[in-house]
């Protein structure tokens, strides 16, 4: 019981990592190789914002977000837009490439020294019920709430979101219907950095942090948008709490070291038995 | 004539890299030979799956694993001389593709790369997890090497590394002929026939599960050689060093830089990024900077160069991966002959030289 609240609780966050995958891919179909770097660079951003201006990590998001969605769309302007129409392997590659310069700077920059941030509330707890849940994680899952909630209105009460849902479906007749579909892409892109960063600031308090976080979370965001269906932000929601879940409980009944099996072994049934996801259309 | 003359050159450089070890005695070129002749290997066997089959795995470092961790485990704590433990190495690795292919084959394009990315992990996972038989993230250490002895005469004693060199150099001649053998034959046609269209080749009849199993077969066979020689040579292994997603990567890299689908791709690849990122982590950059006078080694920047660029080759591989896929899709093969196309000098009409990809 305790491990499947505390895999919800993860579950949300892990949404919110495959959810910007997904967006990304939707508008665009480039598989995102470097979103756990995006992510990283959140997490290294929510750092330094706690050591070197003490802001509090969750407080920090309302700077990380604006800053990796103008860092996301910037990437997004500049090169992914070059290979929107190159070899998927291609555009796969490039991603890989951009991962690798993301997290190498940044060890540049700070060592690969692992850093915790304790905040004074890092290792405290609440107890609901006789299980007792850790206090950052509850935060977390707080905002992630919220965030999930806006993005849903986001995309689909206003015009833009229904524009970027329509690109999404079909590229050619979001053109002709007057969509700038670049315009659109550069959106998404930022949007899919900002809430990886945002998932990376949310899980600061309660991870190490080290420039090769990300190859993690990148696959974990690949398992999450797969189980969901590729480009189903609905799909993805519900994908991470799956993940967040299969991951606790699996920990628990096989051991740590064994859960990122579990997790991989979920994917590959997946992958062949229902490749679409669990709540995606036919691919094309 | 037009045929001859490559092969001609093949067979001088070939004859050249057997007599080098005569000449040269710095045992630092010969590791960094040693090191190009593994990475030449992967490149190519990754080539025949990924090249020729149109195949993208980023999750080769299985095999290079497998056929490393079979080949030590064996040394190691069964007492079976490598020569031998390398052969069990390859066949547990035709064994582990077929396996892989069977599921992973199934799927196509990024659904594949995916795939074949989660396999590794898992395997990867294994080899930390099931820590009896592979000492999990300690890692297996080799204490030492039996010598190898036909009949009454030993043939040597794998204390210097030129025994090393002349494996690897078998390997790697054995791969090239392979591959070359594979492209001319009618295997390589139906490995290209699937690349370039995977219905259209079933539709004219080539069953395209059979013949991708295939090359993903003759791929981990050397690719499994090739983490075998490594994890002997080198002495240690880990599942961090030969079953990591970097190494997937790394592999990919080799015949991206060159040039895909090519002979030539992989050998250009691994000549250019081997002694590139050891060039950056013995610092022997910095070192040429600062003789050249380009930049002082007392001021800050020396310092920092110094200090950070030995670490840095990850971030030029990311840096060459970006810049190659951008401007030179086709590999710096690709870019040269597209340059020396341009020049004014007309070649014929029908010249479609050797060795162009695609």
């Amino acid at each position: 019981m305790q491990a499947l609240i505390s895999g919800i609780l993860i579950g949300g966050v892990y949404a919110l990592i495959g959810v910007g995958l997904t967006i990304i891919f939707g508008v665009m179909r480039v598989i995102n190789f470097a979103h756990g770097e995006l992510l990283m660079l959140g997490m290294y951003a929510t750092y330094y914002l706690f050591t070197l201006a003490h802001v509090d990590p969750f407080l920090s998001i309302v700077v990380t977000m604006p800053l990796m969605f103008l860092f996301g769309a910037l990437l997004q302007k500049t090169v992914i837009n070059r290979v929107l129409n190159a070899l998927p392997q291609n555009q796969i590659l490039l991603t890989i490439g951009l991962g690798l310069i993301m997290s190498n700077t940044i060890m540049l920059a700070f060592t690969s020294d692992y850093k915790i941030l304790s905040t004074t509330y890092s290792s405290s707890s609440v107890t609901v019920g006789g299980i007792s849940i850790s206090l950052p994680l509850v935060i977390s899952f707080a905002i992630t709430a919220a965030i999930t909630m806006a993005l849903y209105w986001f995309l689909l009460k206003t015009d833009t979101g229904q524009a970027i849902r329509a690109t999404a479906q079909d590229r050619e007749a979001a053109r002709l219907m007057g969509i700038n579909v670049k315009w659109m892409s550069i959106l998404a892109f930022g949007l899919g950095s900002a809430l990886a960063a945002t998932a990376g600031a949310l899980i600061s308090p309660t991870y190490y942090i080290f420039p090769q976080v990300g190859s993690v979370f990148t696959l974990k965001a690949f398992v999450i948008t797969v189980l969901g269906g590729m480009g189903s932000v609905i799909g993805a929601t519900l994908g991470g709490v799956l993940i967040g879940v299969a991951e606790s409980v699996g920990g628990v009944y096989f051991g740590a070291g064994w859960k990122e099996v579990v997790v991989f072994v979920l994917f590959l049934l997946v992958l062949l038995f229902k490749p679409s996801g669990l709540l995606g259309k036919s691919r094309t | 004539m037009k045929r001859s003359l490559p092969v001609a050159l093949l067979v001088l450089a070939a004859a050249a890299l057997a007599v080098l070890p005569k000449f040269v005695e710095s045992t630092y070129v010969l590791h960094m030979m040693i090191l190009i002749f593994i990475n030449v290997i992967v490149g190519s066997s990754w080539n025949i799956l990924g090249g020729y089959t149109g195949q993208y795995s980023v999750g080769h470092a299985a095999y290079f694993g497998v056929g490393a961790y079979t080949t030590m485990i064996l040394m190691q704590f069964k007492h079976v001389a490598p020569w031998w433990g390398v052969w069990a190495g390859t066949g547990v690795a035709v064994i582990t593709a077929l396996v892989i292919g069977s599921i992973c084959f199934r799927l196509r394009g990024p659904y594949f790369v995916l795939a074949s990315i989660a396999v590794a992990e898992i395997f990867r996972v294994c080899a930390l997890n099931l820590k009896d038989l592979t000492n999990g993230a300690e890692g297996i250490l080799v204490t030492d090497i039996p010598p190898l002895m036909i009949g009454k005469t030993q043939i040597t004693d794998w204390v210097s590394k030129v025994p090393f060199y002349y494996t690897g150099l078998s390997f790697m001649v054995l791969i090239i002929a392979v591959s070359a053998l594979v492209r001319r034959s009618k295997l390589g046609y139906y490995f290209q026939a699937i690349r370039e269209d995977q219905d259209a080749a079933h539709s004219l009849g080539i069953n395209p599960t059979i013949y991708k199993n295939t090359a993903l077969v003759i791929s981990a066979v050397f690719t499994s050689l090739a983490g075998s020689l490594y994890g002997v040579y080198v002495g240690f292994i880990d599942p961090s060093t030969v079953l990591a997603l970097d190494l997937s990567v790394q592999i990919v890299m080799i015949c991206i830089i060159g040039g895909i689908g090519t002979i030539s791709g992989p050998v250009v690849g691994a000549a250019l990024l081997v002694p590139l990122s050891e060039a950056l982590r013995s610092n022997a950059i910095t070192d040429a900077l600062i003789k050249a006078g380009l930049v002082n080694a007392e001021s800050k920047v020396g310092g920092f160069l110094k200090e950070n660029l030995a670490h840095a080759h990850v971030l030029i591989y990311g840096i060459l991966v970006v810049v190659v896929i951008l401007f030179m899709p086709e590999g710096v093969l690709g870019f040269f002959r597209k340059f020396s196309a341009l020049a004014p000098r007309q070649r014929g009409e029908g010249g479609r030289r050797p060795g162009e990809g695609r």
